[in-house]
């Protein structure tokens, strides 16, 4: 209240204050929601021409350097010197600049990332372990959600150093499944019933062909990499009803999917492997090996 | 029969069931107040592909566990029309013995493609409610996996003439002739077919559509394809039954033949 009192009011209330208030509040009334009608106006119809990611770096571009322009208006209006203000903010950038290092490595990241263009909005990601699809690509970090619905934000400096990759990026895209099979059963025949499970399924694409390596004699079957092409869209379709069908014509082919198992042998195959039978207190006969 | 005489326009009444069969496929329609059911199921018997009956009255006889799905289209609307149009993707040939054009050299190939039905109600402005596939077609990838095309796959002889005993109710011969304008022999592996530019017409014995031509410059050259706007002339040609999807008045340039090797390895 003291402070309040103190204040000589009728120096401080004189037209050319009340002017410069009203300018101000004008230039913030109107300034600000015109500047976000022109972002979406322009996004909406560079979105419409070209992609998601191109409208969103368009409204953001128009909206930060409206921004800069309206502040230094409104400074302008309030008295102070464009070029005194010009040149502090210069001084205040390079100190700022030392002082926040991490953030502008960020933003030349972004810049990098908005002119090499590795992914787009809406592109299905792989970061480190975190996969999702790309909700936006701001200045300082890339905003993605991930199939479980959760929000994940990498910063750019990580996506320029790590390994980023775009699983969706081209149409078409090969699932790969490591089949093994029992040591007894005729290869040719396996090759043939996985063949014929790729052409039967409607999600597997005829061309390019689905291919069938016999890879390795494995420990405790022979292994199998099945590999068939799919339209990026099927992905999850495709994955269910491929496995179910490999299963279900395995069953009715009589082929065994073996589980892993191991043969102990005592130091030579011919001869069989020792076990003696013990009696203990109880009567009951226990066997060793 | 005509091939015309399935694909009309049927009057369907209050709670009444009609039946259709085109091929393999078995259409049900009911009509109950001011909804109009569809339901459909596919023959496995390969015989049945050339089956054909139009709709008839079929009250209480068809089959339980139908998957009916329901339109509101209002009391008033009791005509049922089914058409044939083409797939809603390009089709890709392949022949089942591959087939070479020396330089220079011409050839004219019927292709044989199954059709999809298009379900309309109403005589006046028809209401468009749904479109089934006689044949569910699997489907192929045409070009390279970076900018090619999802199509569907057929399996076809290319035929180079017509029977006069032959006849598909559920297919449409689209005559495809082949100039080859490069400087070497054309190896046609496959065939792709844009059916997303044909029309459909009926003729005395088969469904046919308008033809293409398709002029072959080479491998790394898109080749000219020109679709004609006359009615085929194989045979005499009742009307035209359905416009193309994407109707297309110019030539086009696209690549159209192909003998893609794709990149394997693990």
């Amino acid at each position: 209240m003291l402070l309040l009192t103190g204040i000589n009011w009728s120096k401080l209330i004189t037209i050319h204050n009340i002017n410069t208030v009203i300018r101000i509040i004008v230039l913030l009334g109107f300034g600000f929601p015109l500047l976000l009608f022109i972002c979406t106006l322009v996004g909406k119809a560079v979105q419409k021409r070209f992609t998601p990611q191109a409208g969103m770096l368009t409204r953001k571009g128009i909206f930060y350097f409206g921004s800069i322009l309206l502040i230094i208006s409104i400074f302008y209006q309030m008295g102070f010197k464009l070029t005194a203000l010009l040149g502090a903010a210069g001084i205040a950038g390079i100190a700022l600049g030392f002082a926040s290092q991490t953030s502008v490595s960020n933003i030349i990241s972004g810049l990098f990332l908005i002119s090499e263009k590795p992914f787009e909005v809406g592109d299905l990601v792989k970061v480190n372990d975190t996969k999702g699809n790309i909700l936006s690509i701001d200045l300082l970090s890339v905003k993605l959600r991930t199939l479980d619905n959760q929000l994940v934000r990498i910063p750019n400096e990580s996506l320029i150093k790590n390994q980023v990759t775009n699983i969706t990026r081209f149409p078409i895209r090969r699932y790969d499944i490591n089949v093994g099979v029992a040591y007894k059963e005729d290869v040719g025949k396996v090759r043939d019933v996985l063949l014929d499970i790729a052409k039967n399924n409607p999600y597997c694409l005829d061309e390019p062909e689905p291919l069938v390596l016999f890879l390795n004699f494995g420990d405790s079957a022979l292994e199998f990499l099945f590999a068939v092409w799919f339209v990026k869209a099927d992905f999850f379709k495709l994955r269910n009803s491929i496995m179910q069908d490999i299963k279900e014509r395995f069953d009715a082919e009589g082929i065994e999917i073996p589980f892993p198992h191991r043969t102990l042998y005592t130091g030579s195959v011919t001869e069989p492997f020792p076990v003696h039978i013990v009696q203990d207190k109880t009567g009951k006969s226990k066997k060793h090996g | 029969m005509g091939a015309l005489d399935i694909w009309n326009h049927n009057k369907i009444g209050m709670g009444e069931v009609l039946k259709t069969q085109i091929g393999p496929l078995l259409l049900w329609f009911r009509k109950i107040e001011d909804e109009m059911h569809i339901a459909f199921e596919r023959l496995s018997e390969p015989d049945t592909v050339v089956d054909a009956t139009g709709p008839v009255v079929v009250n209480g006889v068809e089959p339980e566990g139908l998957d009916w799905g329901r339109w509101i289209v209002g009391a008033e609307k009791n005509i049922v029309q089914i058409l044939p149009v083409m797939p809603d993707r390009p089709v890709v040939v392949h022949p089942e013995s591959p087939v070479k054009i020396p330089t220079g050299h011409e050839a004219l190939f019927f292709v044989s493609i199954p059709v999809w039905v298009r379900v309309l109600i109403g005589e006046k402005k028809p209401i468009e409610l749904c479109e089934v596939p006689v044949l569910i077609l699997s489907n192929t990838w045409f070009g390279d996996p970076l900018s090619g095309q999802l199509c569907y796959s057929l399996r076809s002889r290319a035929r180079r003439q017509i029977k006069d005993s032959e006849t598909n109710p559920s297919r449409a011969i689209c005559p495809v002739k082949i100039r080859n304008t490069s400087p070497k022999q054309l190896d046609m592996e496959r065939l792709c077919v844009h059916v997303e530019h044909l029309k459909t017409y009926g003729g005395d014995k088969n469904l046919w559509t308008n033809g293409v031509a398709v002029t072959f410059r080479g491998e790394d050259q898109v080749s000219k394809i020109d679709y004609s706007r006359e009615r085929p002339s194989f045979e005499p040609i009742s009307g035209m039954l359905s416009e193309a999807r994407t109707p297309i008045k110019e030539t086009i340039l696209k690549k159209s033949i192909g003998s893609f090797k794709f990149f394997g390895g693990i």
